[in-house]
């Protein structure tokens, strides 16, 4: 009996093991099923570098929302990366304790806000702040990357703070033994010893910033043209489905699909790239 | 054979009330409504008005789109789609009905000197022909355009109405609703966008077509040129609750109702 | 006559927030010398090491009282810097740790931060305390490999070499050649009787033989406090304590 059990819980495990990977092949199959046919259609490279993106006149080209992409998930990292490495760094290096129980929660909160909520706190706050002092309506790539960077605080500082904290105590004491300061150390030792975590942590949050869709589309302004500055408004390549799937049909419809094949491959590269950084340390 | 765990028990019920739960909620059959932002928040006031008159019908308004309308139309998802346009060719065989005529309103902040601009001024502004104020009669500004997205009905009658085969710039931002459209022009100055006559309010300024003023009297004289049709639309004839809903909303108070908003009512005859 | 010692310790007591590790020690340690410091765990024994350099300050809640001289001058005075100190007094721990950089980085390391780097010089140090520590054969034509692919013997003496690279006055070592071969064991204790000349050496042995092998002088720590300290033979033929005695013979350990 016993055995017949071990077996049968064996089974049901190995089922539901195969029910989760067959969600993510169910998904992909039919992304792939519904968008390939514009690639036929238009032709990958026109639909991949087309500078135009208006369905209505049967125009399917995405290049000015891989800009966009690019352009809102390169400020969120310029912005967002230095500030959390440095929080980090504070948390694991500086901060006393009675600071650092008041931190970790708020960071833990900072994560579980929910992204519809950063864009409306976008939308009142930081856009008429870069339309009324710094300059174009608003709406822009600027105001993206600032709420990208707050979202993907949390992701940068906690994973970085483990990999700085599964240092070898050692590392430390003998640095500081050697008559290292404490900011030497941290910046000639620890940091460079840290440094795979560190960008895997980069790399998880940029791929956070590139699938975010609730909390830009209200603060992007959703202008399809090529953006000629981050003041400009601009749409990305999953704020595009996000306006769009609602009413799409048709041709429409297998492009915005294919839209999404796009996102899927430029997603896979980015995970794929923090598992072989992490997997070489 | 072992008794089986209270946990398993209670989920199961769980489970069973739950089927049974969700079928229960169908058959009080609330009509669905879904499609134009421009629409929907009169169909909104007439649903409310309809349930208190006949109390235990419900209706369910939801937004989404005038072509997101017609498409949950054509799949069943909505039993009244509704539509801020004239029907595209390839919806023809939908069955429609005019319930009121809507005022195309061009408005910009109440801030901006601006208070008159000719057809052509628009068309230009909106391709990106006058990309400065100080073109139009205003201060030096950079113009930020504001558009809907192109399932938007209030979209299509804008092009169809202004810009007469000409292109939307690029450029143009792009917002889902006539209240995103209004929030973002009554809070940037140098902003100019279209949204429904019927929802223009304090916050935003109306701007007069080559002199003649935004209003319903003006459209139903015919002054004002910038107007397109509200359509209730269904797969087919329409019948049972989804009837009755539509019959209230071209009866007389349904119109009285409209009226009242700042909707023009519906010509006499214009049923399919 | 004898000249002034290195270390004057005088009724040194060190707690680690309310637990006391070392119970009012009190320990001249001359310059030039070799001296062990054995004894059981938990005796106190890396606590001492620890406080010399002041590497106990790291740990939250400790406290010292008494005093430590190092040259006639308090170590825990306000105006020593502790980074200077920790310069003059070198220490090799028990866990060799290279630094992730080549072999050639780990020893110039420390000189080029001091200021010390200029290309040549800082080329000729390398060889120079590469030879000290034993190391210089193994290594000498990869000097640019990493680190981490030397042994466990040869790693450690790199961690010596790095010490030495910042020309201390004192080196102390806890217990640098456990988990080591005998080879590698024989070599650094080699160095280590040659340097002594130089320098002033503290070492914590992991097993009493290795104090018996190369001090000059031995002092024997018995929870937290000093029971005995002597010249060498002293301490092994002719211990004044009985509990000395028990501990060199084996009987407790």
């Amino acid at each position: 009996m016993r055995r017949f059990k071990e077996k049968l819980s064996g089974r049901i495990f190995f089922v539901l093991a195969l029910s989760s990977i067959s969600a993510l092949a169910l998904i992909t199959v039919f992304i792939v099923a519904k968008g390939a046919p514009i690639f036929v259609k238009v032709g990958v490279r026109d639909f991949v570098f087309g500078m135009s993106w208006a369905p209505g006149h049967g125009e399917f080209g995405i290049f000015p929302m891989i800009v966009g992409t690019l352009s809102v998930t390169l400020g969120a990292a310029v912005l967002g990366v230095p500030l959390g490495i440095c929080c980090s760094i504070f948390l694991t290096e500086f901060a006393p304790s009675v600071l650092k129980s008041v931190f970790r929660p708020a960071i833990q909160l900072l994560a579980g806000i929910p992204s519809v909520v950063y864009g409306f706190w976008g939308l009142i706050f930081v856009v008429p702040f870069i339309r009324d002092r710094i300059g174009g309506p608003g709406l822009s790539i600027l105001a993206g990357s600032v709420i990208l960077a707050i979202m993907i605080l949390p992701t940068v500082i906690m994973i970085s703070e483990v990999s700085i904290l599964a240092l070898p105590r050692q590392y430390k004491q003998n640095a500081l033994a050697l008559g290292l300061t404490h900011w030497q150390t941290i910046r000639s030792v620890m940091l460079p010893a840290a440094k795979s975590g560190i960008v895997a942590a980069v790399i998880l949050g940029v791929g956070r910033a590139v699938g975010e869709t609730m909390a830009v589309i209200m603060v992007l302004g959703n202008a399809v043209a090529l953006p000629k500055s981050i003041l400009d408004p601009v749409r990305t390549l999953t704020t595009n489905i996000g306006i769009e799937m609602g009413y799409a049909s048709g041709e429409h419809q297998q492009a915005l699909f294919a839209t999404g094949i796009v996102l899927f491959i430029l997603i896979m590269i980015l995970n794929s790239a923090a598992q072989f950084i992490t997997r070489r340390k | 054979m072992r008794k089986t765990s209270p946990a398993i028990s209670f989920l199961t019920i769980c489970l069973v009330c739950l089927v049974f739960a969700s079928s229960c909620g169908r058959q009080n059959a609330d009509v669905i409504v879904a499609g134009s932002t421009s629409v929907q928040p009169y169909a909104e006031i007439l649903a409310e008005e309809y349930e208190r008159l006949y109390p235990g019908n419900a209706v369910d308004v939801q937004g989404g789109g005038s072509a997101a309308g017609i498409t949950a139309v054509q799949s069943g998802a909505a039993d009244i789609g509704m539509s801020s346009r004239a029907l595209k060719d390839g919806e023809k065989s939908l069955w429609s009905v005019e319930i009121a005529k809507d005022g195309l309103a061009i408005v910009v902040n109440p801030q901006n000197p601006v208070t008159d601009l000719t057809l052509e001024q628009i068309r230009k502004i909106y391709s990106a022909e006058i990309t400065d104020w100080s073109e139009a009669g205003g201060t030096r500004a950079k113009i930020h355009i504001i558009t809907r997205e192109e399932g938007s009905g209030t979209r299509s009658a804008f092009e169809d109405l202004v810009m007469a085969g000409g292109r939307i710039s690029a450029g143009a931002i792009v917002q889902d609703s006539n209240g995103t459209v209004r929030q973002l022009v009554s809070s940037d100055k140098n902003s100019i966008g279209f949204i429904s006559l019927g929802l223009v309010d304090g916050t935003v300024k109306a701007v007069s077509l080559g002199g003649v003023e935004a209003s319903a009297a003006n459209i139903e004289n015919g002054a004002y040129g910038l107007s397109r049709p509200f359509l209730f639309v269904c797969l087919g004839e329409p019948e049972g609750r989804a009837r009755q809903f539509i019959d209230f909303v071209l009866s007389g108070e349904g119109q009285r109702v409209l009226t009242h908003e700042g909707l023009i009512p519906r010509a006499e005859g214009a049923v399919k | 006559m004898s000249p002034q010692p290195k270390f004057v310790i005088k009724n040194l007591s060190f707690y680690y927030g309310g637990k006391r590790a070392i119970h009012d020690l009190s320990l001249d340690i001359a310059a030039n010398e070799i001296l062990s410091v054995i004894g059981p765990a938990n005796s106190g024994v890396t606590t001492l090491l620890r406080a010399l350099n002041r590497l106990g300050d790291l740990v939250p809640g400790a406290r010292m009282e008494g005093e430590i001289l190092m040259d006639g001058k308090s170590v825990y005075d306000p105006d020593v810097s502790v980074t200077e100190l920790r310069r003059k007094i070198g220490m090799v721990f028990e866990v060799p740790t290279p630094l992730p950089m080549s072999i050639f980085d780990n020893v110039a390391y420390g000189p080029r931060l001091i200021g010390k780097a200029n290309g040549k010089s800082v080329a000729e140090s390398v060889e120079r305390v590469l030879r000290k520590a034993a190391l210089w054969d193994d290594v000498k034509d990869r000097l640019k490999t990493p680190a981490m692919s030397l042994s466990g013997g040869q790693q450690q003496r790199l961690c010596f070499a790095r010490v030495l690279a910042l020309d201390p006055e004192v080196v102390l070592l806890d217990r640098p050649c456990s988990g080591l071969d005998p080879i590698s064991t024989a070599k650094i204790e080699e160095s280590l009787s040659q340097l002594k000349e130089q320098y002033t050496i503290v070492v914590a042995p992991h097993n009493v033989q290795q104090a018996a092998r190369i001090s000059d002088r031995v002092a024997f720590m018995l929870t937290g406090s000093l029971i005995e300290e002597n010249r060498n033979v002293e301490i092994f033929s002719r211990p004044k304590d009985q509990r000395t005695s028990d501990y060199v013979t084996g009987r407790f350990g």
